[in-house]
This record gives structure tokens, C-alpha cells and sequence, in this order.
């Protein structure tokens, strides 16, 4: 949920309040403490006097209050009050004064003889978006809720959705097999804060990908679009099991609350470590890349404690840039500042390529290490390739050179490439919905590229038939469709990119007899029919390793 | 964007971007016309596969009750979309001046 309201800028004190709190909803692993903990920390940060969580009951759609300072519990139907609302609605409601909104219950202040000034209603929704429940907080000291406490509100919502719906999990394994099903359960806390779809960078194709081993290894990832930027994170935790998978979760949590509240780059970067010192065994640390992207001025800053390498392929002269980590592993002990955040700039078909260790040191039968160099020669060969194209070639090579040796570490891969020059694209959902934006889309790229607007017409029939195409045949997928445009010497180029589908050729779909009479024609096989007597050409790629359709059309003015 | 309505003449007059999102639109008003019928295609800047069938659905029905379709005040752009579609032999067509 995006607030209204502007985060303020971040004080430390906040900063370190929040990722205190944060910290804590780490640890409770049984429903009662988390609820303790969560009711706790929403009155820490906003300074409330009370505070409760009402948990959604997806089987009668109600709000039950399992926890409050004070108060029975209690059942709410979606809709009624301002719990009810906030469910329903599923936005924040600030209420500066109870007594002059009619959607305040006024009997529960009667039947505790507490008296209820002010109060603030979130909504707990989950990574998946799905309703965890409502978190209700009373009467801030000295004052009502202001724009500064909905944004903090906002973000420590999301963290308390995540940690209730963790423990809900946890709950879920703990009577049956413990251990096999405890290190599982730590595998799917790791796995669920992953991003479940990849952000939408105007300019960029951004992908990420964590594939566990066995004993899972504790790699992380994260891809998320704020308002200053990407945040781009690559994170790797010593040693297997339980407690790395969950240490990363814990920094993975921290980060997203601390970028997310708009904190500056190399303080977080101090904060989260000394807070991950304080709480790791002596023993343990993580290695990290932490990055900020800006997409329009394309300069990407970024901490890296003891990952690396961090590799930067310039494709317009095939050389590669290599960067050293800034900092030794997070969590190894505290530090009292950092050096400052190296900024790097990205041109036109750079790609940034961020492998955990995985990758590299996976080894063949024979003792030898999957390496750098192999890194290097799949990235220049797929250099034109979408990025999970590219993605899907590392696994594979990867793969193929251990000749069948098992998986010892996860593989995290992070792939974010600027758009090579005069070429833009974007991703849509499947939906006949996204027609309008993709119109945008195009005459905006006609525009901001000086194609000639005639072809305009031609190209957006073409990308209408493909599209609607893709979304009435492609159904076992909710995968976006990406849409790419690029200018040509007096003509276009679009490339229509399917994920995760089955191959069909739209090259070899069987022409319409136009000649038939009217009783024997039918819509059907109209639509490719004229994207190949309009466009000068129609290509098809498929791609096994990443289930992936590519069509490229061309069309260039002639001379008439 | 797109707009389809009786003109004061009795001409259908159809205006703005016929794609798929506005087809269902447009063959409901089309389903309530009788007769022969002229559609003023003058303000129509564009037409996919989707449309095409609204028109060839249309077509069907009224030749059946003794009735047509005519297109009028076709575009360059259009007049090669019908003609690739074969469209030119189902439709008395009138070329945009």
C-alpha cells in the first residue's frame, strides 16, 4: 500500500527505533508472543498509549481481536466500525477524534472506562497481498497521529503482516516431522520474502531468481521499486539450515524497512550491520550487496559487505568492470561509519550481474569450480537476450558443467540491464485491461524516439493482435507480457516477449482465404493474417530453458 | 476515445480507436440497427481484428434480413486493413475525400 503522505526524512533515532522493532518481530515463533510483540512495537514507534491486532478469519470473514490492552476478546464482521472498515477497505483511517466519527464504537470505551481520543487503523496485508488483519493504535502521547506517524505506520504494517503471517507458518509444521518439516518451513520463510514479481523500471529489465539447495544455504534477494530508486539487494549468510535462512530473512526485512522510510544508504548500511552483530552467534555473518539505482540520472550506488564480485558487462565494447565489496560481512561486528557508498554510472546496455556464491563455486564431478570466466562468456553470448533468458543460460550452464553434481549452495542471481540505446520496454499484464497503457506506451515511444507517427497504426494493430493473442491462449501463466520498441533507420522494431508458456508459432498459424464468400468467412486468423501483410517481417524464438516466446516485427516506411 | 452513435441523418457514425477492449461496445450498438446502413468511418482512426469481426457479425445479419452495411469516409489506412482482410469484397466501400 502506497501512503499519501511523503515519508519524512529519517532521523536516526527513528531509523534506529524501527529496525529495533524490526529485530524483534524476528524472533517470537508461537502466535501469542507475536501478537505481544507486534502490539508492543506499533505503541514503541508511534508512541501510543494502546494498541491491539485483530486477526482476519478467512473462514467467516470476520476481525477477531485475539490480543488488547484491557479488552475481551471480540469478533467484528468486515464492514462494521472502523476495524470492520479498515478490513473491508483494506486502507489506513485516521481518526483525530473517536467521539465525533458515528463509525466509533463508543459502548467498548463504556464497558472498560477507558476514554479513547485518537486513533489509527492499518491494514496488515501480506507479500502476497492477502488480509493478515487489522492493527488498531490509541491515543498517541501528546497529541493526534500525523502525517509522519501514517508512514511509519505504513511500513512497520507491512513488517507485522510478514513476521504474524511467518509465525502462522511456523504454527502450521510444528506438531509433524520437526526437523525435516522445521528446516522446510525455514526454507519457505526464506523463499516468501523473496519479490514474487519482478519491478517495473521504465528504462531497465530487472531479474532475480533464488534456486535453494537441499540443506537450504541462506541466500536472499531483493528487487524493489522506492520512491528514490531501485533498492537492489544480493545477500548470502554463512553456513546451512535454520538459522542462516532465517538471519537473511531478518536482514532482507530490515533493509526493506529502512529504504522503504527513505534512509540514507551508508547510515542503514551501519545500523543494519550493527544490528545484525548484536543478534548473530559469534560465528556467523552475512555477505551482502546493497544497492540504489537511480533510473534517471542511471547512477547506481551501492555497500557491498563481502560480496562480490560485483560484475558490470559495457556491451556497446564488450569489456567488463569488476568491483571489489566495500566493506568486510555484515554482522561480523559493529562498525562506527563506513567509507562512503561507491557510485557507478550505467550506460546503454550495461548489464549489472550479481551471482551469490553458489554460482561460482559450484563444482563438477572432477573438483573444478563453475568460475568467473564461465560467467563471463554466458553473459557476452546472451548479451541481446532478456534477462531471463540470461538467467535461465547461467542455471543451465551451471547445470550442464557439474555433469549431475549435486547442488551444495543456493544460487541467487540478480540481472538488471539499461536499456541498450533508442530502445524502450515495458511489461503489461495479461489482461485486455492493459490495452490503453500499451497504446501509451507506443505513441509515447513514437514520440520520445521520432518514429514516424504514419507507422503508428500498423504497429499497434500488430501489438493489439499479439497481445490479446497471448492473453486468450497462454492461460497456464500469470507471468507480465513484455513489450520492447525500438526506432530503425525510417521504421520500428517491436518485440512482444511471453513467459512461461508453451511454444506457438504465430509464423506458421495457417493464412485466411480472403476470397471465400461472406457465409464461410469468420474473424478467426484475422489478426495474424494482417501482421503479416502489414509488417515487412514477423519473427518467431522459443526458448526451452526459459519457456519463453519472443515475436520480432519490423516495418519500415516505403517508399510510397 | 471511441464513440459510436446514430447521426441525425440516420448514418451510424463511429469515432476514435475500435480495438478489443471496445468491440463489445460497439456490436452492442450495432446489434440494434435494421436495414441498410450506412457507417460514416470519417472520425475511425483505428480498427483491429476485433473490430473487423464486429462488422463482418453485422454484415451477416443484415444481408440475411435483406439489408447491408456501407462504409463511408474510409481512410488510406483503413482501405488497406479491409483490403488485406478481403473486407473490400463484403463491403460497399467509400473512400474518405
Amino acid at each position: 500500500m502506497n501512503s499519501r503522505t511523503r515519508p519524512r526524512r529519517l532521523s536516526s533515532r527513528d531509523l534506529h527505533t524501527i529496525l529495533d522493532v524490526t529485530s524483534a518481530l524476528a524472533a517470537p515463533f508461537d502466535l501469542m508472543t507475536m501478537l505481544g510483540a507486534v502490539v508492543a512495537a506499533a505503541k514503541q514507534v508511534l508512541n501510543a498509549d494502546r494498541g491491539s491486532v485483530w486477526l482476519h478469519d478467512p473462514a467467516t470473514g470476520e476481525l477477531v481481536l485475539e490480543v488488547a490492552t484491557g479488552l475481551k476478546p471480540v469478533r467484528v464482521p468486515f464492514g462494521v466500525g472502523l476495524v470492520g472498515a479498515c478490513g473491508r477497505d483494506r486502507q489506513m483511517i485516521n481518526v483525530p477524534d473517536c467521539y465525533a466519527d458515528p463509525r466509533f464504537d463508543q459502548g467498548i470505551d463504556r464497558a472498560s472506562g477507558y476514554r479513547t481520543r485518537c486513533m489509527l487503523t492499518l491494514p496488515l496485508i501480506d507479500h502476497k497481498g492477502g488480509l493478515v488483519g487489522v492493527m488498531q493504535v490509541l491515543n498517541k502521547k501528546g497529541g493526534v497521529f500525523d502525517a509522519d506517524d501514517e508512514a511509519l505506520a505504513t511500513a512497520l504494517a507491512a513488517q507485522c503482516a510478514v513476521a504474524l503471517q511467518r509465525v502462522r507458518m511456523t504454527e502450521a509444521v510444528i506438531d509433524g516431522e520437526r526437523m525435516r518439516q522445521a528446516l522446510e518451513m525455514a526454507r519457505d520463510v526464506q523463499m516468501s520474502t523473496l519479490p514474487a514479481t519482478m519491478p517495473v523500471l521504465p528504462g531497465y529489465e530487472v531479474c532475480g531468481s533464488s534456486r535453494p539447495a537441499e540443506l537450504t544455504g541462506g541466500d536472499t534477494f531483493d528487487l524493489a521499486l522506492l520512491e528514490r530508486g531501485l533498492l537492489i539487494v544480493l545477500g548470502d549468510a554463512t553456513g546451512h539450515g535454520i538459522a542462516p535462512a532465517l538471519s537473511v530473512t531478518q536482514m532482507h526485512a530490515m533493509l526493506r524497512v529502512a529504504f522503504g522510510l527513505g534512509a540514507d544508504l551508508d547510515i542503514a548500511y551501519v545500523e543494519v550491520n550493527n544490528r545484525l552483530a548484536e543478534t548473530l552467534p559469534a560465528d556467523r555473518f552475512i555477505t551482502a550487496f546493497i544497492g540504489l539505482l537511480d533510473p534517471a540520472t542511471h547512477r547506481l550506488r551501492f555497500q557491498s559487505g563481502g560480496q562480490g564480485p560485483i560484475l558490470v558487462f559495457h556491451a556497446t565494447t564488450g569489456t567488463w568492470a569488476s568491483h571489489r565489496p566495500t566493506s568486510f560481512p555484515l554482522g561480523a561486528m559493529p562498525l562506527s561509519k563506513v567509507q562512503p557508498a561507491i557510485s557507478i554510472a550505467l550506460e546503454p546496455g550495461d548489464i549489472l550481474v550479481l551471482l551469490s556464491d553458489g554460482f561460482y563455486e559450484h563444482r563438477n564431478t572432477g573438483g573444478d569450480a563453475f568460475g568467473e570466466a564461465r560467467v563471463r562468456e554466458l553473459v557476452a553470448a546472451h548479451r541481446a537476450s532478456s534477462m531471463r533468458e540470461l538467467l535461465a543460460a547461467l542455471q543451465h550452464g551451471v547445470d550442464v558443467f557439474g555433469g549431475g553434481a549435486p547442488q551444495e549452495d543456493d544460487m541467487t542471481a540478480v540481472l538488471v540491464r539499461r536499456d541498450a540505446r533508442g530502445t524502450a520496454s515495458r511489461t503489461f499484464a495479461r489482461s485486455f485491461d492493459a490495452l490503453p497503457a500499451i497504446f501509451e506506451f507506443t505513441s509515447g515511444e513514437f514520440a520520445r524516439q521520432r518514429i514516424d507517427v504514419g507507422l503508428l497504426p500498423t504497429v499497434d494493430l500488430a501489438v493489439e493482435e499479439l497481445f490479446t493473442n497471448l492473453v486468450k491462449y497462454s492461460k497456464g501463466t500469470e507471468a507480465e507480457v513484455r513489450i520492447a520498441l525500438a526506432g530503425l533507420p525510417r521504421g520500428v522494431e517491436v518485440t512482444l516477449t511471453d513467459y512461461d508458456v508453451e511454444p506457438f508459432d504465430v509464423t506458421k498459424a495457417p493464412d485466411v482465404d480472403v476470397s471465400l464468400p461472406i457465409e464461410q468467412r469468420s474473424p478467426g486468423g484475422l489478426g495474424l493474417h494482417l501482421i503479416r501483410k502489414l509488417m515487412d517481417s514477423v519473427e518467431y524464438e522459443y526458448s526451452r530453458e526459459s519457456r519463453e516466446s519472443r515475436i520480432t516485427l519490423r516495418k519500415t516506411l516505403s517508399g510510397a | 476515445m471511441f464513440a459510436i452513435d446514430k447521426s441525425p441523418e440516420g448514418n451510424v457514425v463511429i469515432s476514435g480507436r475500435l480495438d478489443a477492449a471496445q468491440a463489445p461496445t460497439a456490436q452492442a450498438f450495432l446489434d440494434q440497427i435494421d436495414g441498410t446502413v450506412t457507417l460514416d468511418c470519417r472520425g475511425l482512426e483505428y480498427i483491429s481484428s476485433a473490430g473487423l469481426g464486429v462488422l463482418l457479425k453485422t454484415q451477416k445479419r443484415l444481408l440475411a434480413a435483406g439489408g447491408k452495411l456501407r462504409l463511408a469516409g474510409v481512410s488510406r489506412h483503413l482501405q488497406d486493413i479491409f483490403g488485406y482482410s478481403g473486407f473490400d469484397r463484403l463491403f460497399e466501400i467509400e473512400p474518405a475525400k
